[in-house]
C-alpha cells in the first residue's frame, strides 16, 4: 500500500510540473508582448526594458548562456555587463558550478516554477502577491462551491435513489427525461434565468453580497444546473448495481427492497459515485467562474476573468496552476481511497 | 446491406455470413424512432448553417436604427437586436459558428486522439508514458480554464504572417485549436484501452506470426476496429464543443467581435432581460437546447447501436 501511494505521489508530482510547464509555454513563449500590453505603444525603449527588468521578463527563457563565454572565451570582454539579463561582468573565470547553477537557474523557467509552486507571483497590476489574493478572495468561491457540492450530491443522490427504485414505471420515464432536458439546458441560461426570476421576486439578492444569505442564490442556481447530468449518472450506477446477483438472492431470501436498495445497493455504489463527485470539480469551477461574475461576489473566478481582460499574466497562469493542483490532489485522494476501501481492486 | 457497404471501414476485410457491425449498427439506428428523429434535427442545423451564409450575406450591414430591439412581429419573426438587425437571421447565423465549430475542433481532435491513443496503447513502454503523461497533465488543468488559458496565450497571434496559409488565432481559428487541445484526450483514452484489448487478441498474434510488421498491424487491424470509437467520440464530443463556444464567446474569448453566434448573443443579452427583452436570449438559447439535446440522444444511440458494452442508462 505504502508503495502504490508513494508511486501515486510521483505521478502527481510529474503532472503538477508538466501543467506548469504547459502554463510556462502558453503564457511567456505563446503570448504575445506583455509590456506592449501593459504599456501601450508609446513608451521609449528605456521605459520597456525597465518594465521588463522589474517583471523578471528580461531573463533568458530557458538556458542562461550568459556566463558561457567567460567560461570558454580567451579574455573576459569587458563590455558584456551592459546586455540586459546578465548577472554582471565576469572578472575571474568562474567556477563550472556557478556555470551551471547560472545556465538553469537564473532564467524565467527557475524563477517561474519557484514563484508558481509557492504562489508567490505578483499581480502585474495591483502587485499584490497571490498567496495574499487567494486568502482574500477564495472565502468566497468556497462558500459557493461548497455547499453547491454538497448540496447537489444530496438532491441528487435522492432524486437518483427514487428514480432507480421506481425503474421502468412512470416516475422513472419523467426523471429521466427531466434529467436530460435539464443536461441540455445550457449553464447560461440557467444563470441568466434565474437572476432574472431572483430580481422580479426580490431586487435586493440578485447582485452582490450586502446580505450573507444572498450567496445561496447561485448555491441553487449550481445545484440546479448540474442536478441532471448527475442524476442520470447516479441512476445508473445504481441500476448497475441492483442488477447483480448478491440483489437477487437477497430479495429471492425474502429481505424487503428498501432493506436492499439502502444496506446493499447504495453502500456499493459509493465508490464510483466518490469518483464522479471529484470529476465534476471542473464542471463547478466553471460554475464558480460564471456565477461570481453575474452575482457580483469577489471570489477567484471573478478576479480570474478580470485577470483576462487586464492581461495580467502571473495571476491567470497562477490560478490555472491553482486549479490543476486541486484537481490532481482530488484525482489522487479517490484513488487511494478506492485502494484503501474497495479489495478488488489491484494495485498494479 | 447494399446501402451500408460503403461505409465498411474496407473491403479487404473477410466476408462473414452474418452482418458487419456497421451494417447491423445502421439496422439499429434506422429502426429507432428517437436516433432517425435527433437525426434529422442535426442535418437540419447543418442545413442551415450553410443556407444561412447565402440568404443573409447582407447581415452585417443591414442596421436598421429606427427598428432598434423590436418584439417578435410579423416581419421579425424574433424580434431585433440593439442595431435593429433581425435576431432570427442572427441566430442562424449562430448556428453556422456553432457547427463549424464542432465539426472543425474534432476533425482535428478525433483523429489526433485515435492515432496518440491506439499507439500508446501498441507499443506501450516509453510512447505510452509519453503520450499518458501529456493526457493527464492536460487532463489536470480544468477543460474550461485551459480553454480560457490556451484563447488567451492566442490573443494577437498569427501563424504563417503573410503567407497563403494565414492563420489568425485570435479568432475561430483559435477557437478550433484550443477545442482540439482540450477534447483529443477523452478519444485517446478509449483507444489506447480499448488498444490494449485488442493487441492481446488471437487475431493480432496471428498477424504477428504471420510476419507482419507493427505498422501494417496497427493501420490494418488495430486502427479499422477503433473506428466505432472514433464516430462515437465525434458525436458526443461535438456537444462539448459547442458548449464550449458559447461559453468562450460570451466570456469575449471566442469568435472575433461582430460574428454573430449563439454566445455572443446570450451576452448582448446580458442586461436586455432585466428590461423584458427576452427575445435574443431565449432564440440563442432554444437554438442551442435543440442542437444540443439531438446530438446527446443521438450520440448514445449511436454508442448503443455500435458498442453495446458501453451502455449507459
Amino acid at each position: 500500500m505504502g508503495a502504490y501511494i508513494l508511486r501515486r505521489l510521483i505521478q502527481a508530482a510529474f503532472t503538477i510540473f508538466g501543467v506548469m510547464l504547459i502554463t510556462f509555454l502558453l503564457f511567456r513563449l505563446v503570448a504575445g508582448d506583455v509590456a506592449a500590453a501593459h504599456l501601450g505603444p508609446k513608451v521609449t525603449e528605456q521605459q520597456k526594458r525597465d518594465w521588463l527588468h522589474k517583471h523578471g521578463y528580461d531573463k533568458p527563457k530557458l538556458i542562461n548562456k550568459s556566463l558561457w563565454r567567460c567560461r570558454s572565451g580567451p579574455a573576459p570582454p569587458a563590455s558584456g555587463a551592459s546586455t540586459a539579463g546578465t548577472t554582471g561582468s565576469c572578472g575571474a573565470r568562474p567556477p563550472w558550478s556557478t556555470v551551471l547553477k547560472s545556465t538553469f537557474l537564473d532564467t524565467q523557467f527557475a524563477d517561474y516554477l519557484w514563484k508558481t509552486a509557492t504562489f508567490q507571483t505578483r499581480s502585474l497590476i495591483t502587485n499584490e502577491r497571490l498567496i495574499d489574493i487567494i486568502r482574500q478572495r477564495a472565502p468566497y468561491s468556497l462558500a459557493i462551491t461548497v455547499p453547491a457540492m454538497a448540496l447537489g450530491w444530496a438532491m441528487a443522490m435522492v432524486v437518483a435513489t427514487i428514480v432507480a427504485y421506481y425503474r421502468a414505471s412512470l416516475i422513472d420515464y419523467v426523471g429521466v427525461f427531466l434529467a436530460v432536458l435539464g443536461m441540455c439546458i445550457p449553464y447560461l441560461a440557467f444563470i441568466m434565468a434565474g437572476q432574472y426570476l431572483v430580481f422580479q421576486l426580490r431586487p435586493s439578492m440578485a447582485f452582490g453580497l450586502s446580505n450573507p444569505f444572498n450567496i445561496f442564490v447561485p448555491v441553487t442556481i449550481a445545484v440546479i444546473a448540474g442536478l441532471g447530468g448527475q442524476v442520470r449518472f447516479y441512476r445508473t450506477v445504481i441500476l448497475d448495481e441492483a442488477n447483480r446477483d448478491y440483489v437477487r438472492t437477497a430479495l429471492a431470501k425474502g429481505l424487503p427492497l428498501p432493506a436492499v436498495m439502502f444496506k446493499h445497493i447504495l453502500r456499493n455504489c459509493m465508490l464510483p459515485i466518490l469518483t464522479q463527485l471529484i470529476l465534476a470539480i471542473p464542471f463547478l469551477i466553471l460554475g464558480s467562474l460564471l456565477l461570481e461574475s453575474f452575482f457580483g461576489i469577489p471570489g477567484l473566478g471573478d478576479q480570474l476573468l478580470s485577470a483576462i481582460t487586464n492581461r495580467d499574466e502571473p495571476i491567470v497562469s497562477g490560478e490555472t496552476y491553482l486549479t490543476a493542483l486541486i484537481y490532481t490532489l482530488g484525482v489522487l485522494l479517490t484513488d487511494i481511497s478506492y485502494a484503501i476501501f474497495d479489495p478488488r481492486v489491484r494495485l498494479t | 446491406m447494399t446501402p451500408t457497404a460503403a461505409d465498411a471501414p474496407d473491403a479487404s476485410r473477410p466476408e462473414a455470413p452474418g452482418r458487419s457491425l456497421w451494417s447491423d449498427a445502421f439496422r439499429r439506428l434506422s429502426r429507432d424512432r428517437a436516433a432517425v428523429a435527433c437525426f434529422a434535427v442535426i442535418c437540419l442545423y447543418v442545413f442551415v448553417a450553410v443556407y444561412a451564409q447565402f440568404r443573409y450575406a447582407d447581415f452585417h450591414t443591414s442596421q436598421d436604427y429606427e427598428r432598434r430591439n423590436q418584439p417578435p412581429s410579423r416581419a421579425h419573426w424574433l424580434g431585433t437586436d440593439v442595431f435593429g438587425r433581425d435576431v432570427l437571421a442572427k441566430t442562424l447565423l449562430g448556428a453556422k459558428v456553432s457547427m463549424t465549430v464542432g465539426f472543425m475542433a474534432n476533425a482535428i481532435a478525433v483523429p489526433l486522439g485515435l492515432v496518440l491513443g491506439s499507439m500508446a496503447g501498441f507499443f506501450g513502454r516509453r510512447v505510452d508514458d509519453l503520450i499518458v503523461w501529456v493526457y493527464t497533465t492536460l487532463a489536470s488543468v480544468p477543460s474550461i480554464i485551459l480553454l480560457i488559458a490556451l484563447k488567451y496565450a492566442f490573443q494577437g497571434l498569427v501563424l504563417f504572417r503573410d503567407t497563403w496559409a494565414e492563420i489568425d488565432l485570435s479568432g475561430i481559428h483559435g477557437l478550433y485549436i484550443a477545442l482540439a487541445v482540450t477534447s483529443w484526450i477523452g478519444t485517446c483514452r478509449l483507444t489506447r484501452a480499448e488498444t490494449l484489448k485488442l493487441k492481446s487478441m488471437d487475431y493480432v498474434t496471428a498477424a504477428r506470426a504471420s510476419g507482419q510488421g507493427s505498422l501494417r498491424i496497427l493501420l490494418r487491424h488495430i486502427i479499422p476496429n477503433l473506428f466505432h470509437l472514433a464516430i462515437i467520440n465525434f458525436t458526443l464530443g461535438f456537444v462539448g464543443a459547442i458548449t464550449a463556444e458559447v461559453i468562450l464567446s460570451f466570456l469575449g474569448l471566442g469568435v472575433s467581435v461582430g460574428t454573430p453566434s449563439w454566445g455572443t448573443m446570450i451576452n448582448a443579452a446580458r442586461m436586455d432581460l432585466v428590461v423584458g427583452r427576452w427575445w435574443e436570449f431565449a432564440s440563442a438559447v432554444g437554438a442551442m437546447f435543440f442542437i444540443v439535446l439531438s446530438l446527446n440522444i443521438f450520440g448514445d444511440r449511436l454508442r448503443d447501436a455500435l458498442d453495446p458494452r458501453l451502455r449507459v442508462g
